[in-house]
């Protein structure tokens, strides 16, 4: 566990190091909150009509499809790559490669700091936004809520973090990686939206898992399914990126 | 005298046919072993065997007596390694490196840290990005990784690869130094027989991917006035007279 632990804090320290990801956490912070003003100013617009309550009242779930269907999966896109394929063809992945540390270790704790910099920049996010509509007069509405869905989020993120890692094996170019990670994930999104019956079966369209748990009573027996099927990818991921890991030659 | 790798029958064969076919040899603790053979003749395939790089075709590879392919951390706990160019991240300082790279270790500590860069001679570039340092300087960071949890064994690539005579002279220095002082042992790869010769216990040669000589030094000075005669002999004898 100590050596998982170290690589770990090597795979966030090299991921901190980086500036890009500080540059895009605030850009997505920025849009995150412009949504409350483009809300205020449609509300200008009509003569506020409505109040501010109403209009900003659980902001963070209005920005989630933005945050979970779009930003996060592009944080977990560069950082994947960056942490497999892009050390491996710049060769510095002999760095944690020649230590005492078994590979499962390296290829779960890379894994486990890429979900760990999205659920970080999730609740940077959510901490943002909830502030600006606290200080722009939204009041508490929704915050609660919107809390409780970032964290259900958190589930399917860690599958698509997988699904991510194990594309990361199947290439060695960096840019082909980059290229194969996006295609596959919006021929996926794409997949889901316009073929819904397909939808179902497809882990992407998970992402707002959140949306699954509204409502006064669960409908526990189709709930467990597809938490069986969420489970089935992500164990399906783990297993095949980590079997392609474990044979790769740096 | 105690054995601390073993190569039996160990082959690794990459898709162009080139590789390694058929090694074994032992090393004994304290002992300084080169490897000596032109390009592609596999000296870097066998250290990264031994460092778990790749993994073996055939045969099997232990270090500290674990299996390289079952048991990673037991048999790299006491190894430091440099192979080819040095592993590192362009965008982090030196002494980022060292903290990473310490990490894995739970006994070195910032003493341990700044005497490794003083010994490869970096100790005032500790807070520069790596990404800036010429090739020889990226050489020594290499080796201070190598250096740093202090490995009874060390597995080093081409070590003055890059380096000026000034700085080859050093790193030598230090490579005898820890052999007879501290007793740690050596696996070094080179091209250069003279390089071999100043440093080395043993030597080992590869060519075309066959071991085809395994002595000591004396052994192999014996009849022959220097490792390069030595070297040449062998390579004769096993691909018979080079007819001009």
């Amino acid at each position: 566990m100590q050596q998982f632990i170290a690589n770990l804090k090597n795979e966030g320290f090299k991921l901190a190091k980086r500036k890009k990801y500080w540059v895009f956490l605030i850009l997505g912070c920025a849009v995150s909150m412009a949504s409350a003003l483009r809300l205020l100013i449609a509300n200008y617009i009509t003569d506020g009509m409505v109040s501010r309550e109403s209009i900003l009242g659980g902001l963070m779930n209005s920005n989630l499809f933005f945050v979970i269907i779009f930003f996060l999966p592009l944080m977990a896109i560069m950082a994947s790559c960056d942490l497999f394929v892009g050390e491996e063809s710049d060769h510095t992945i002999r760095f944690s490669l020649m230590r005492p540390v078994r590979r499962e270790k390296l290829f779960f704790s890379k894994a486990l700091a890429v979900f760990l910099l999205c659920a970080i920049d999730l609740a940077v996010i959510f901490v943002a936004t909830t502030l600006t509509q606290l200080i722009l007069g939204g009041g508490t509405g929704g915050i609660a809520s919107s809390f409780g869905a970032c964290v259900l989020d958190l589930v399917p993120l860690a599958v698509l973090v997988l699904f991510f890692a194990l594309v990361n094996q199947l290439a060695k170019s960096s840019s082909l990686t980059v290229l194969l990670c996006v295609v596959l994930y919006l021929g996926l999104v794409a997949l889901g939206t316009y073929l819904p019956s397909v939808g179902g079966l497809v882990f992407v369209g998970y992402l707002r898992w959140h949306n699954l748990w509204i409502g006064t009573t669960l409908p526990f027996l189709p709930m467990l399914s597809r938490i069986g099927l969420l489970a089935g990818y992500g164990l399906v991921f783990a297993c095949g990126g980590y079997l392609l890991f474990e044979r790769k030659e740096a | 005298m105690e054995t601390i790798l073993s190569l039996e029958h160990f082959s690794k064969l990459y898709r162009n046919g080139r590789g390694a076919k058929n090694i074994s040899f032992p090393v004994e603790r304290g002992q300084v072993v080169g490897l000596l053979g032109p390009n592609g003749s596999g000296k870097t395939t066998i250290m990264k065997a031994i460092t778990g790089l790749t993994n073996p075709t055939e045969g099997k590879v232990e270090v500290f007596g674990a299996d390289i392919t079952r048991d990673r951390e037991g048999a790299l706990g006491k190894v430091g390694a440099l192979i080819e160019q040095p592993a590192l991240y362009e965008s982090l300082t030196a002494w980022d490196h060292l903290t990473m790279a310490a990490r894995y270790y739970p006994q070195v500590d910032k003493a341990r840290m700044e005497h490794v860069l003083q010994l490869v001679g970096l100790g005032a570039y500790a807070k520069e990005r790596c990404g800036r340092f010429s090739l020889g300087m990226k050489q020594r960071m290499g080796l201070a990784l190598a250096l740093l949890s202090e490995p009874e064994l060390l597995v080093l690539d081409e070590p003055t690869n890059g380096l000026d005579i000034e700085a080859t002279i050093e790193i030598r220095e230090i490579i005898i130094a820890l052999a007879k002082e501290k007793g740690v042992t050596f696996l070094v790869a080179s091209h250069l027989a003279s390089e071999i010769e100043k440093m080395c216990s043993h030597v080992l040669v590869l060519y075309e991917g066959e071991m085809i000589s395994f002595d000591t030094k004396e052994e192999a000075l014996r009849l022959h006035p220097s490792l390069e005669d030595y070297f040449l002999d062998k390579v004769r004898e096993k691909k018979g007279p080079v007819v001009l």
